[in-house]
């Protein structure tokens, strides 16, 4: 089939067949392998993107469900060559180990601050309870979502929003 | 000290985040053809014929090796150095005996990952089914013995002390039954190897703990010099054991050698879960003598591990287990009898603390069990048997230093309230029909280097750069968990620079030194060692150079804020670049060293865990109300990372205790899912508590340093299993307490 969608804001083209996994298109047609497999069955959340702005497994994802549709991947977030915000809290806050849940734990993390731009750590823990992470106990993460929460907030409101600490 | 026991990312973590960081599976080499392996269906028996023909018949179908196409040699995947000739040669690439659902029998390469696995659908093998065995018992009555085989594959009598002849000596037995386990490192196992058939030159990358130790392997199997053998550490998402045994790195090298063309071969999480490596199944019985005050007084310990479908590392294993017994508390008899056993089923290999997890659990549920028996409080128990400063380890000889383990309970016991935690327990118990709350604490020591097991030593090669900026090359294999920071840290402070102005490559066997590998948390110990003594061999050469160069006395010199100055005159000051430069121009020599450390001690390395638990016995639920990790680390070189790593290990003992199981089914047939595969989630965990003790210092570690990533995950299943147990007035032994055991434990009760 011939698919046309957008990928990290670029219209992107290309000729594939209808079952093929929305995570290897990502990784084999595009190069953007920041996408990481880690379970191929929805489980584990390190394919997660963004499709239309929800969090996605691009694993579970066929090329047939894409046509006319916005998938944002971790390449995106960091276009300019700097980390957005939600990516140097995870660096600032020490939530990066090895590394393989960490883009997907991004995009989960994306997903819902677009969503809920003041989520309690509670419903952190709870929009990141598809993503595993063998590395950590979780701590560091969630703190780094609630941090760039926090950020983005002062960055849209231009002042700290303390309703929210969790 | 200006950089050591300060907090930053890992050198990498940007990148990470970003996406960019370019993990194996991610290496996309022109030409290179991906591969597909093709594992038995059945636990046990020949293949007769593989028909490669229809997968063959594709298009873009490069190949097939399989059983009857490829060597006959053998290799063993635990090997990880030269000298380890015992070990038997035991796996081929592909066989045709397979021995588990999921032995090897073929590989199929092509040019697309897609392509690769549906035709690695379309090979045909023809089996002649033998006998199998996939638990203790049948595997116990030889029912899987081909004639001539015996079901025991070794077995071992070790004894240490005499046995105690006191009068009123309290006898205490227990039951410990320890399910095989899956690492879950999120990034599954993975090669990429290419053959320059023109050079006879084979370079792997893979996600590995020992570049040499898998040359070894690999050029032994393939029948290669060593030079032409060359093994790069890729960046690796994750390992916990399950990267230090080769299994994929002789296959794709063998399969590139063939093919003559690059090949990369990924695991799936099915293969990562049953055609890699397991935790071993263990069961052990425990029989203890207490005085009535609570010291132990003799520990006799039967136990048995199964090896799964090879033997691989059992019998180094289950002797390295014993020895875990004297790092921890004062064991003045022991006695142990244990059996390597040969099942159809997953192979058992290394597992993060590589058996001190295993022993732990047994022991320590035996200390609960003696603490009810005796009417004591468990954190008492075993503060009146852990080991103290100046004491040795019993089994090896080699004093334990600066312990700290009953600090750790201690401090432990306060932080925690374990006290108040009791009482509040007991109240909320009493007055609650549904939910029953418990607390529970576990002790766990480890090592920091293989001393005295075998001779250990590292080497580090290091240069200045022409701008003063430093080359360091000590063959790491960070993990993730910040060891090249770690080194870089180390480095900085000996030289008073920035951590940021040192480079360190990690393993890659054609341009770092010989190395060991990072097993038995020696990282942190005998190479963080091994970079303050090469970082301080080139500190001796820019002070040589600048004396000669600058015409100054050599006493008068030190160096500082990365330059070399005189003491005398504080108008003298050579920054590092200068110096490096005019040795250069003047003195035709580059500024460079090289240093070896041979380690020679092994101090106590403990730590003391503390979990708040509350059952539901409606549904046999547990959920972790609170938990606090106290360890003795002597100098954290990082200390957010090691607080990060513990409270990973927190979350993996978490799951060991209460829902990591790999099931074999009757047909042989593992647990091969994480959809069945119950990982912790981040709803799942309280925020983990970690206190470090820092003042237990190391003589020989850098800065007095000691490790830390395995021991944290030693006494954390032990803690989370004595609170499940403390909340149900239960001794329940057989791991994981799922919701399923409870409510079975719970329903027994009902009827008795």
């Amino acid at each position: 089939m011939k698919l046309s969608f957008c990928v990290n804001n670029r219209p992107v083209q290309l000729e594939t067949d209808p079952d093929r996994r929305l995570l290897d298109i990502l990784r084999e047609d595009l190069s953007l392998t920041g996408t990481k497999e880690g379970c191929a069955e929805g489980e584990c959340g390190a394919c997660t993107v963004l499709l239309d702005g929800e969090a996605v497994h691009s694993c579970l994802t066929l090329a047939i469900q894409l046509g006319g549709r916005h998938v944002v991947t971790i390449e995106g977030l960091s276009e300019t060559g700097e980390l957005d915000v939600l990516q140097k809290a995870f660096v600032e806050e020490i939530a990066v180990q090895c590394g393989f849940c960490t883009t997907g734990m991004i995009m989960s993390a994306k997903a819902l601050l677009l969503k809920n731009p003041a989520p309690t750590k509670e419903e952190i823990r709870v929009a990141l309870s598809g993503n595993i992470c063998r590395c950590s106990g979780y701590v560091q993460i969630v703190r780094a979502v609630d941090r760039a929460a926090h950020e983005l907030r002062e960055v849209a409101y231009g002042k700290p929003d303390a309703k929210n600490t969790g | 000290m200006k950089t050591v026991g300060s907090s930053r990312p890992i050198h990498d973590a940007w990148a990470k985040a970003a996406g960019y960081t370019k993990y194996t599976g991610d290496i996309r080499l022109p030409g290179m053809v991906y591969l597909c392996l093709v594992r038995s269906t059945i636990p046990h028996g020949r293949v007769k014929a593989v028909h490669p023909e229809k997968a063959l018949a594709l298009p873009g179908v490069c190949g097939v090796l399989h059983c009857f196409n490829t060597t006959q040699r053998t290799f063993n995947r635990y090997r990880s150095r030269f000298s380890q000739d015992e070990l038997p040669n035991e796996e081929r690439a592909f066989t045709d005996y397979v021995r588990f659902v999921g032995d090897r029998v073929a590989v199929v390469a092509a040019e697309s990952q897609a392509l690769a696995e549906k035709a690695a659908r379309l090979v045909e093998v023809e089996y002649e089914e033998l006998p199998y065995s996939i638990g203790f018992d049948d595997t116990l009555e030889g029912q899987n013995c081909l004639p001539g085989e015996e079901p025991v594959r070794d077995e071992v009598i070790l004894e240490n002390g005499t046995f105690p002849q006191d009068n009123g000596m309290i006898e205490v037995d227990s039951f410990t039954e320890l399910p095989r386990l899956h690492h879950a490192a999120m990034e599954p196992n993975a090669c990429v190897a290419d053959y320059d058939p023109y050079q006879q030159q084979l370079t792997l990358y893979s996600p590995n703990q020992a570049v040499h130790g898998i040359r070894v392997v690999v050029a032994n199997y393939l029948e290669m010099p060593f030079h032409k053998v060359r093994v790069v550490k890729a960046a690796m998402g994750g390992s916990f054991g399950a990267k230090q045994e080769w299994f994929v790195e002789p296959v794709a090298a063998l399969a590139a050698k063939m093919l003559g063309r690059p090949v990369k071969l990924v695991y799936s999480r099915a293969e990562a879960m049953t055609g890699a490596i397991v935790r071993g199944a263990v069961k052990a019985c425990v029989r203890g003598l207490f005085t009535p005050e609570g010291k132990i007084k003799s520990l006799d310990m039967d136990l048995i591990l199964d090896a799964g479908a090879y033997v691989g590392n059992s019998s180094d294993y289950i002797r390295t287990l014993y020895s875990k017994l004297f790092r921890c508390y004062y064991v003045p008899h022991a006695r142990y009898h244990a059996r390597v056993i040969s099942s159809n089923t997953p192979v058992a290999g290394a597992y993060r603390g590589w058996s001190a997890p295993e022993e732990a659990l047994i022991l320590e549920r035996h200390l609960d069990a003696a603490a009810h028996k005796l009417g004591m409080d468990r954190v008492e128990l075993r503060r009146r048997n852990v080991l103290l400063p100046g004491d040795i380890d019993l089994r090896t000889g080699v004093p334990l230093e600066e312990i700290r383990i009953r600090e750790a309970l201690d401090r432990g016991r306060e932080l925690f309230r374990w006290n108040q935690l009791k009482q509040e327990d007991a109240d909320f118990n009493a007055s609650n029909e549904r939910y029953r709350r418990g607390t529970g604490v576990g002790c766990g020591g480890h090592g920091s280097t293989y001393f005295p097991r075998h001779d250990d030593f590292g080497e580090g090669w290091i240069t200045m750069n022409e701008d003063g900026t430093i080359q360091l090359k000590i063959t790491t294999h960070d993990h993730g968990c910040g060891t090249v920071t770690m080194l870089k840290m180390v480095v900085a402070e000996v030289l008073d620079i920035p951590d940021s102005d040192v480079y360190l490559a990690e393993g890659d066997t054609a341009n770092t030194p010989i190395d060991f590998g990072c097993f038995a948390s020696r990282t942190t110990f005998v190479l963080g060692r091994t970079a303050v003594e090469t970082a301080g061999a080139l500190k001796t050469v820019l002070l040589e150079r600048a004396a000669a160069i600058f015409h100054q006395p050599m006493e008068q010199l030190y160096v500082e804020g990365g330059a070399v100055r005189n003491r005398e005159n504080p108008n003298l000051v050579w920054p590092y670049a200068e110096v490096a430069r005019q040795s250069m121009l003047q003195l035709k020599r580059n500024v460079s060293a090289q240093a070896q450390f041979n380690n020679v001690t092994n101090p106590g390395v403990t730590g003391a865990h503390f979990a708040h638990v509350e059952v539901d016995t409606w549904t046999g639920y547990t959920r972790i109300l609170d938990y606090l990790a106290v360890q003795d680390i002597g100098q954290a070189i990082n200390p957010a990372m090691c607080e990060a790593q513990i409270q990973g290990a927190a979350q993996m003992g978490c799951g060991a205790a209460l829902r990591e199981e790999m099931v074999v089914q009757k047909n042989g047939q593992c647990t091969s899912s994480l959809s069945q595969y119950h990982l912790f989630l981040a709803p799942d965990l309280p925020d983990i508590q970690v206190e470090l003790i820092t003042d237990g210092r190391s003589t020989e570690g850098p800065f007095g340093a000691k490790s830390i990533g395995e021991v944290c995950y030693v006494p954390a299943a032990p803690a989370v299993c004595g609170a499940v147990n403390d909340a149900l007035g239960s001794q329940l032994g057989a791991l994981p307490f799922t919701p399923d055991c409870v409510l079975k434990y719970l329903a027994r009760e009902r009827e008795t």
